[in-house]
């Protein structure tokens, strides 16, 4: 706080300002999170030693054989490609109908839509690791377990995501197909589904791209792909897993950059 | 015929809407339902396809009482009667042809209707039905790429794709412009006289009502101040009827198109 006084003799009062609550706030968790990095013997410079392992070829190795690595990659990418977009499509495929009994403007009881979104809820608190490790109980880990376990994380976050849109589409195309004699679910499919059909389709592709990120993290439960060759590779030969993180980088950043475009002509 | 006996519809607010109506529409008839907004002309119109319950009394449709019949009996009968809207209530994104093959959804089983699957009599009927209202030419634009009067008449040709033997229109003509207006008004007038199908508006703007209708309803209040002929109705019923003299936007005035 600071006073000023005006040759006139008027006072005025600059407020405090709260970026310095933020930055004494921020300066305090970074101490108790050096504390934290302390107590698990993982040192800063330590981290910097494994990313230099991750991106830097090994002692006998040439940047060739380094880069190389990422040629023989292509079958886990292609699994990791086919589990995120089978994963994608089956769970998008279930939450349509979900996400219609979950809209609270098409079921009008509260009986029936509360109860579905709590339960949508749930799905979405538990991590995609963990739906994962549900299939490789059930089917072992093959990529089966990939493909279920992504399914269901698709199937949270798209149903959740396609209730919000119904609750926002035009539902006067609705009353008049209700007038035709149509029952609910012709009335959705006729007035409902035209509406949502590019966020629809934009939400597929972004799911897509979130299960892609997500299946590097499968790896670490058994699952083929990319996650994988990751997991397989620690500690032994960090400059494997370097170069799949890499190849993993760039695969997430080319599909954000098709997506923004493809979501962008939809609109 | 539709019949109301002693019809009430009181809301959840508690708000009077229609007071003990009694009416008949036999069938072929062409009616206005005319008021001041808030007189209960919107509630007695939806009272007819049950898009809103009464309260108490009874309507009947070709001897049937309304009130009774719900699920699959009630989408039946809703099918049998086309609706207009205000704001027509077409799916913008959709094709102007599929709009209007929306129409004959009751006719089939959900399964069938939810994989698109339509006969080729429904999708002839679609195009027929838009050729009646003079915009086949547009079958296969976005709705949305239609002006007003346009997307009104798709509304009246999914109307009519449905086969009905009324149409109930909520201010048909509110949202369009004084010329367009007396184009759907003549597309209303010919659905009534070629097909013979019987039609119950609500009309804000009197002169069209009388010009149109052959008979016309005066509602105040939810009760029913007028019933007959458009030609009974002179300056006293009007004051009567909305309790003050016509302001002029509740005439449409000359218009020669």
């Amino acid at each position: 706080m600071r006073k000023y006084t005006t040759s006139s003799g008027k006072v005025i009062i600059k407020p405090f300002n709260k970026i310095w609550i933020v930055l004494a706030v921020l300066i305090v968790l970074l101490v108790i999170f050096d504390q934290f990095i302390y107590s698990y013997q993982i040192t800063l410079s330590e981290i910097g030693v494994i990313l230099k392992k991750m991106f830097t070829p090994d002692t006998n190795d040439t940047w060739g054989d380094y880069f190389s690595y990422i040629f023989t990659l292509k079958d886990p990418l292609v699994l990791t490609l086919q589990m995120s977009f089978a994963g994608s499509l089956i769970g998008s495929v279930l939450a349509v109908p979900v996400a219609f009994m979950a809209s609270s403007n098409i079921m009008k009881s509260k009986w029936i839509y509360v109860p579905v979104r709590t339960l949508l809820n749930l799905i979405r608190t538990i991590p995609a690791m963990v739906l994962v490790l549900i299939g490789v109980y059930f089917v072992g880990t093959g990529v089966l377990s990939g493909i279920i376990g992504l399914s269901l994380f698709s199937f949270g976050i798209m149903a959740k995501m396609l209730f919000e849109a119904i609750e926002t589409v035009d539902m006067n195309p609705y009353e008049a197909l209700e007038s035709t004699g149509a029952n609910k679910i012709q009335a959705f499919k006729y007035a409902v589904v035209p509406q949502i059909m590019p966020t629809y389709v934009s939400y597929l592709i972004y799911i897509f791209e979130l299960n892609i990120r997500a299946s590097a993290i499968l790896g670490f439960v058994g699952v083929e792909g990319i996650g994988k060759s990751i997991s397989d590779n620690i500690p032994a030969n960090y400059d494997h897993v370097g170069a799949a993180v890499m190849l993993l980088f760039v695969l997430i950043l080319t599909i954000q950059m098709l997506s923004t475009h493809l979501r962008g002509r939809l609109q | 015929m539709i019949k109301f006996v002693n019809v009430s519809k009181t809301y959840l607010n508690g708000v009077e809407a229609l007071k003990s109506i009694n009416l008949e529409v036999n069938d072929g008839e062409f009616v206005a339902i005319i008021g001041l907004s808030g007189a209960g002309k919107s509630t007695l119109l939806r009272s007819i396809n049950k898009m809103i319950e009464i309260t108490s009394g009874q309507i009947l449709i070709d001897d049937v009482d309304i009130a009774s019949i719900k699920g699959k009996e009630l989408r039946m009968m809703r099918r049998s009667i086309g609706m207009i809207f205000q704001s027509f209530n077409l799916v913008k994104k959709m094709s102007v042809f599929n709009n209007v093959l929306s129409g004959r959804v009751a006719y089939h089983p959900t399964y069938k209707t939810i994989l698109g699957l339509f006969p080729k009599e429904d999708k002839l009927l679609a195009l027929d039905s838009l050729d009646a209202m003079g915009i086949l030419d547009k079958a296969f634009a976005r709705a949305d790429q239609l002006s007003g009067g346009q997307q009104q008449r798709v509304a009246l040709a999914r109307a009519l794709t449905q086969k009905p033997k009324l149409i109930l229109a909520d201010e048909p003509v509110a949202s369009l412009d004084p010329i367009t207006t007396v184009q759907v008004m003549d597309d209303f007038a010919k659905v009534n006289k070629e097909y013979g199908i019987t039609i119950i508006t609500n009309m804000h703007h009197v002169d069209l009502a009388l010009k149109y209708a052959n008979r016309i309803i005066g509602v105040k209040d939810g009760i029913v101040m007028y019933d007959g002929p458009a030609n009974g109705i002179n300056d006293e019923m009007l004051v009567k009827i909305y309790g003050r003299s016509l302001k002029h936007d509740e005439v449409l005035g000359e218009t020669d198109a």
